[in-house]
């Protein structure tokens, strides 16, 4: 992003309309609401539900991970792939 | 095993510039699965009692090493996790007044639920890793434009707080991305861990 707030007091309206408007084309739903020109509180509020959902799927998977990692058989043909991939 | 491996110490080269704008460079994936595969054998090695906080937690500073100190979210949990690491008394004291004064936003779920008003300090020295951020309150919209849901989504993006609203929408692109690729990494190991 060239200009920033560098040289001028106040950033300009379409920088920040181009950032949002990447954000959308982050969020899962992609849903283009009326003219491309969502709300740019809901487009917010979007992506701060997303960015706990995912938030919550990371603990959950740490959770799945550290009970597959009690049972995790050790001498197992994934866990040499892993400890050669760590090794070499 | 080429995939993860060839030069482990040095970062595979990750592609620069590729796509559309500045904001578009990304930790490669590489990257992400060799510091978060070292650290899930780290915790393997270690204890087994509270795993998930642990890979939990070394999740998100394996993505913040992947993604380097360019980016002020990834410095923000490189700083968090440099102050959970410091264990003793004093230096977590340190630690605390450390987090105080960069003023990041509370972190994500790492230490804990986000308990409003808690002070930090005295109290959080009991409990072992928990030392609680204590949350500022939340800033005045920094810019005239700025929409006071931008509040919320400081207090989600690390180091959120201190930021122009026009570097806080660059950053969190940059950490929606990372975080969605450390999902599927996790996503991808959770599986191929349960299919042996």
């Amino acid at each position: 992003m060239s200009s920033r707030r560098s040289s001028r007091g106040a950033i300009s309206e379409e920088e920040i309309n181009e950032l949002i408007s990447k954000l959308q084309s982050l969020l899962p739903n992609a849903r283009r609401r009326g003219s491309g020109q969502a709300s740019t509180t809901k487009l917010l509020k979007e992506t701060c539900s997303y960015i706990k959902s995912l938030h919550r799927e990371v603990d959950d998977l740490s959770d799945r991970l550290s009970d597959l990692m009690s049972t995790m058989d050790h001498n197992s043909a994934g866990a040499e792939i892993i400890r050669s991939i760590l090794r070499s | 095993m080429d995939a993860k491996g060839a030069p482990l110490p040095t970062p595979p080269s990750p592609n620069p510039s590729s796509g559309s704008a500045s904001g578009a460079i990304d930790a490669p994936k590489p990257m992400l699965a060799f510091h978060f595969l070292r650290a899930l054998s780290r915790v393997h090695a270690g204890p087994a009692r509270r795993r998930t906080r642990t890979i939990s937690r070394a999740a998100y500073s394996s993505m913040a090493r992947a993604a380097g100190p360019r980016r002020a979210w990834s410095r923000a949990l490189l700083r968090q996790a440099q102050a959970r690491r410091s264990t003793t008394l004093a230096s977590r004291r340190a630690a605390v007044l450390v987090r105080r004064r960069v003023a990041a936003g509370p972190a994500p779920p790492l230490a804990l639920p986000r308990l409003t008003g808690r002070s930090s300090g005295s109290s959080g020295e009991t409990s072992a890793a928990r030392a609680p951020l204590l949350p500022p309150p939340p800033p005045a919209p920094r810019q005239a434009g700025e929409p006071a849901r931008s509040d919320a989504l400081r207090r989600l993006v690390p180091g959120g707080a201190g930021m122009e609203y026009c570097s806080l929408l660059e950053e969190t692109a940059d950490y929606v991305r990372c975080l969605r690729a450390q999902v599927q990494l996790m996503q991808g190991l959770a599986d191929l861990f349960s299919c042996q």
